[in-house]
């Protein structure tokens, strides 16, 4: 470190990263409150059914799949019931004993063991090009489960498939889609509960 | 539904469940499709205040961290709940660093072994169980970074108490008012979503530390 960087370079490095961070978030909930909507309405019935949410994703993104998990699990807005909810990637030794490839581990063997067709299968990727999320999904969706994608980048392969649902946030900036999607995540649990609330609805 | 049956919360924000049980699918979509932008709205306006509060404090704690990852640190970073999935996300970012020609910094998260979670709990308590590993694993210029959306949790306040006299650089996220942490005389650095809901506090919390980070790679890099 020689140092030449400047406090107002940072300053201004900081200020752009924050304006993004707001941009990204705006430009993607006005586009895709319609359909967050129906996602949560499909949750709240799949969870009804005793269906589960099995989340799954790589590297940063599995502390993603951690985090949904919990916020389900472990409601922080008290009176909200919990609602079960699984992160694959926490098991490391099933994970890493499982075949590791090029783009990661396989979650197909959780997902036909522990899955059942109620479940509510939630992955994520943030350039849209984890083949192993994208398999995950796939065979989560051929046994029946709700199949959520919540991708970035220009979404891949996953914009093609026949996923229940495809959020994808359009920027190259992988921190920018994590946030995009921790926002869209922790509006998904928060508002399923307002399903929760009318019980004819979740028939 | 009866009035009797939701919190408060739901009578304010969703009457229309309240009003004899008439609601109609539509309703409810439109509903959740308003509360999605609000909830956009939010977490916005609370990152552009973080940014304005806390820009300067941001700044000066990437330089200290550039400072001690220059130095040979490795980070410790640590929180409860939703901030340990954040916590270990900060470690993700500098193993693996999502910004072009960046080298791995070192960084562990502290709720990564459960064994070592369950046996300090199970055997001295909850609240040991980061300071214990800080104690085990730190050395002195290494850097604690603890996360708690209330600012109050006591096993992170307890963890960067035991960092700071072991003479690590201590750097705190936290919401609400900040909580203990806001003041503590442990704490180099505190960053302060200020806001009363914690999946906002958080999202806010993500872009500082991803900002933060930015920063020390930035300055890594000149």
């Amino acid at each position: 470190m020689q140092g030449n960087t400047t406090h107002s370079d940072l300053r201004a490095l900081l200020a752009t990263r924050f304006e993004r961070s707001c941009a990204v978030p705006q430009a993607f909930f006005a586009a895709e409150a319609g359909r967050i909507a129906e996602a949560c309405w499909a949750m709240a019935r799949r969870f009804h059914q005793g269906g589960r949410l099995l989340a799954f994703g790589n590297g940063a993104c599995a502390t993603d799949a951690q985090h949904v998990a919990v916020e389900f699990v472990h409601p922080v807005i008290v009176g909200k019931r919990a609602l079960p909810a699984l992160a694959l990637p926490n098991d490391t030794a099933t994970v890493s004993g499982l075949s590791v490839d090029r783009a990661g581990p396989s979650f197909v063997p959780q997902l036909a063991v522990l899955g059942r067709a109620e479940d509510i299968a939630l992955g994520f990727s943030p350039d849209g090009g984890c083949s192993n999320v994208l398999e995950g999904l796939r065979v989560a969706g051929e046994r029946g489960m709700l199949s959520l994608a919540l991708v970035g980048g220009d979404g891949g392969q996953f914009v093609q498939a026949d996923f229940d649902f495809c959020f994808v946030v359009p920027t190259s900036d992988p921190l920018l889609v994590q946030e995009t999607h921790e926002t869209l995540y922790h509006v998904l649990w928060e508002l399923v509960h307002v399903f929760f609330e009318h019980e004819g609805l979740l028939a | 539904m009866t009035p009797e049956e939701g919190s408060e919360y739901d009578r304010l924000f969703y009457p229309f469940l309240f009003a004899g049980g008439t609601a109609n699918v539509e309703d409810v979509l439109a509903q959740v499709r308003h509360s999605t932008l609000e909830k956009c709205r939010d977490v916005v306006a609370l990152r552009r205040k973080t940014f304005e509060v806390y820009g300067n404090e941001l700044v000066a704690a990437a330089m200290a961290m550039a400072q001690a990852f220059t130095a040979g640190a490795t980070l410790w970073a640590f929180g409860n709940g939703g901030s340990t999935t954040d916590a270990q996300d900060v470690v993700a970012d500098l193993l693996n660093p999502p910004f072009p020609l960046s080298r791995p910094l070192p960084a562990v998260a502290l709720t990564n072994d459960v064994a070592v979670v369950t046996a300090v709990a199970n055997d001295v308590g909850f609240d040991n169980i980061f300071a214990r590993q800080i104690i085990a694993f730190s050395r002195p210029g290494d850097i604690a970074l603890g996360i708690s959306t209330s600012g109050n949790s006591t096993n992170v306040s307890v963890a960067l108490a035991q960092a700071k006299q072991l003479g690590l650089l201590t750097v705190g996220f936290a919401g609400y008012d900040g909580g203990k942490m806001a003041n503590a005389a442990a704490l180099d650095f505190c960053i302060v979503a200020h806001s009363d809901q914690v999946p906002r506090i958080q999202e806010a919390q993500a872009t500082a530390y991803h900002a933060l980070l930015e920063a020390v790679y930035t300055l890594l890099h000149t």
